[in-house]
């Protein structure tokens, strides 16, 4: 390489020989173009709480319907842990366990829920795919239409603390988030046992208000107590290049999730301000 | 363990039926944690600042790691460099997504960690993909001397989106930071080829003052324009719960490390 210039990017020069903590340098890389991986998947999380932990009465009707989907449309399913992780999280945040040690722990939950799903969707061909095998994925959605993962982000111990408390602040909602905004999806649907986002919890507050569509801006400038998603996933939606708009659907009703694999407006919609459609 | 008998199977717990999002729960997780690994210390090799440089930078220093070997324990993280900026600028060119970035600029951190564990296998060092950090750390220590790690995190696919254009914001400074702090670690200690951290970049500003020790939130509201870590660990270590500062020296001077290991005030301390 006589003139090294010459056999790089335009921005190449800047990035080799400046600093990577300049914002005029970072800001210079914002101007790149946003090419989408998979501009055709729609990345679907399964609750787990609110779904799995359900049993048969709710996830044999929802697997289901994702088999009369699956010739339509291209799915990642990624799950939720639920359950068995806020018991472990308190038996480790009881033992002294660090953060990252709880994301450890989360992420077998997460895992083991995947597998379960997994197995319900075996006999369509439906494979089970971990973090390091990303790469294969591109391949199964063309043959089979779908695969299942894991919703937990492959952070293991390295995951950061929260702001208060012990619980990891990237869960699986999280995860499945940066899935969608990684590949440019489709969509991201989250499917969990409300019809939505209410002003507070309608398990608990019968009176909450029920929002059907809202800004991430408006969202966060509420500061509500409570939400239907983890708070990282509106952070990184107010910043995310690809993902413009995600969806929040009721996974015991029969037909939402086939409505919101086919556009349609069921459940809330949180959208991020000035790329409303 | 007991049961109830609605829809959904509860295990009873603390944080049953809670919503984890919920900001009362979150507080109500607020404990004491211990240090899985108190002893150790984090020792981050940058890579533009020193790997890229090659025998006459690297060589020295890892004589100074192995001269403090029956001193401290340490595991050894490293950055990526140069060859990260490289396809960086080439994979922004074709339009890949952050994620993608952090992915690809990975490997060149675990060619890095891998070169420096080839010079130190001699003395007992061995290299530890993440997978083997999680469940190996521990015994790999009490086996072998030390150990050396990839410093940039595992995220991969799902790094974060950054706050302003598209690099991935946990570098290498983050990833060993964050194993410093699940760890407990001892210490975090971070070579660079600056003495720290200074108003102004000394390379380019000779007007620059140093700053031997500061508060990461201090920094942060000073909003530097550049600064030799990587803005996410002050972020980081806002919330820390064990590791609560980091050191910054300049690992082109002989005899820094053994200070900075010794616990004297050297280079620039950050603290939470």
């Amino acid at each position: 390489m006589k003139n090294e210039k010459h056999v790089l990017p335009p921005l190449g020069g800047k990035l080799l020989s400046g600093s990577l903590t300049d914002a005029s340098i970072q800001q210079a890389t914002g101007d790149s173009p946003d090419f989408a991986i998979l501009p055709w998947v729609n990345v679907v999380k399964i609750g787990g709480q609110s779904i799995m932990d359900r049993g048969r009465s709710a996830v044999y009707p929802l697997v289901k319907e994702i088999v009369d989907n699956l010739g339509r449309h291209k799915m990642i399913l990624g799950t939720g842990a639920g359950t068995r992780a806020r018991h472990i999280y308190s038996l480790a945040i009881d033992l002294g366990l660090p953060t990252g040690v709880l994301t450890v722990l989360g992420t077998a939950v997460a895992w083991q829920n995947a597998q379960m799903l997994h197995y319900l969707l075996a006999q369509y061909g439906i494979p089970f795919i971990e973090p390091e095998g990303f790469s294969t994925l591109p391949h199964y959605l063309m043959e089979r239409g779908a695969v299942v993962c894991q919703g937990m982000p492959p952070y293991k111990l390295w995951e950061p603390n929260p702001p208060t408390g012990r619980i990891p602040p990237q869960r699986t909602d999280t995860g499945c988030f940066l899935i969608a905004e990684v590949f440019g999806a489709r969509k991201m649907i989250y499917v969990k046992d409300e019809d939505g986002l209410y002003t507070a919890d309608p398990k608990k507050h019968p009176s909450s208000e029920y929002i059907p569509r809202i800004s991430v801006e408006d969202l966060l400038a509420r500061d509500l107590e409570d939400l239907i998603v983890e708070r990282a996933v509106l952070e990184f939606m107010a910043r995310a290049r690809n993902i413009r708009e995600i969806q929040f659907i009721n996974g015991l009703k029969p037909g939402q999730l086939t409505a919101a694999l086919n556009g349609e407006a069921v459940g809330t919609i949180i959208y991020r301000n000035g790329d409303a459609k | 363990m007991s049961f109830d008998h609605s829809s959904s199977q509860h295990v009873t717990s603390s944080l049953m039926r809670e919503s984890l999002v919920d900001k009362n729960v979150m507080a109500r997780t607020e404990a004491p944690v211990s240090a899985i690994l108190p002893d150790v210390n984090v020792i981050q090799i940058g890579g533009h600042s020193i790997m890229d440089r090659g025998r006459s930078a690297l060589l020295p220093l890892l004589d100074e790691i192995v001269a403090n070997q029956a001193q401290h324990r340490m595991i050894i993280g490293v950055g990526a460099g140069v060859r990260s900026r490289h396809i960086f600028s080439v994979g922004l060119d074709l339009g890949l997504p952050t994620g993608a970035l952090a992915a690809l600029s990975a490997k060149d951190s675990a060619q890095n960690a891998y070169m420096v564990s080839c010079l130190l296998a001699k003395h007992g060092f061995v290299y530890l993909e993440a997978p083997f950090v999680v469940q190996l750390l521990p015994a790999m220590l009490a086996a072998a001397r030390g150990a050396v790690f990839n410093g940039i995190p595992p995220y991969s696919l799902w790094e974060h989106p950054p706050l302003l254009g598209k690099l991935p914001p946990h570098g290498s400074d983050a990833g060993s930071y964050l194993v410093g702090e699940v760890f407990g670690a001892r210490s975090v200690i971070l070579l660079k080829d600056v003495d720290g951290l200074y108003t102004a970049d000394p390379k380019i500003d000779p007007e620059a003052e140093f700053i031997p020790e500061a508060r990461a939130q201090e920094i942060i509201d000073r909003k530097l324009r550049t600064l030799p870590i990587e803005p996410v660990v002050l972020d980081l270590l806002t919330r820390a719960k064990l590791a609560r500062s980091v050191r910054i020296i300049n690992g082109l001077t002989p005899g820094n490390l053994t200070r900075a290991l010794k616990g004297d005030s050297v280079g620039t301390l950050i603290r939470q």
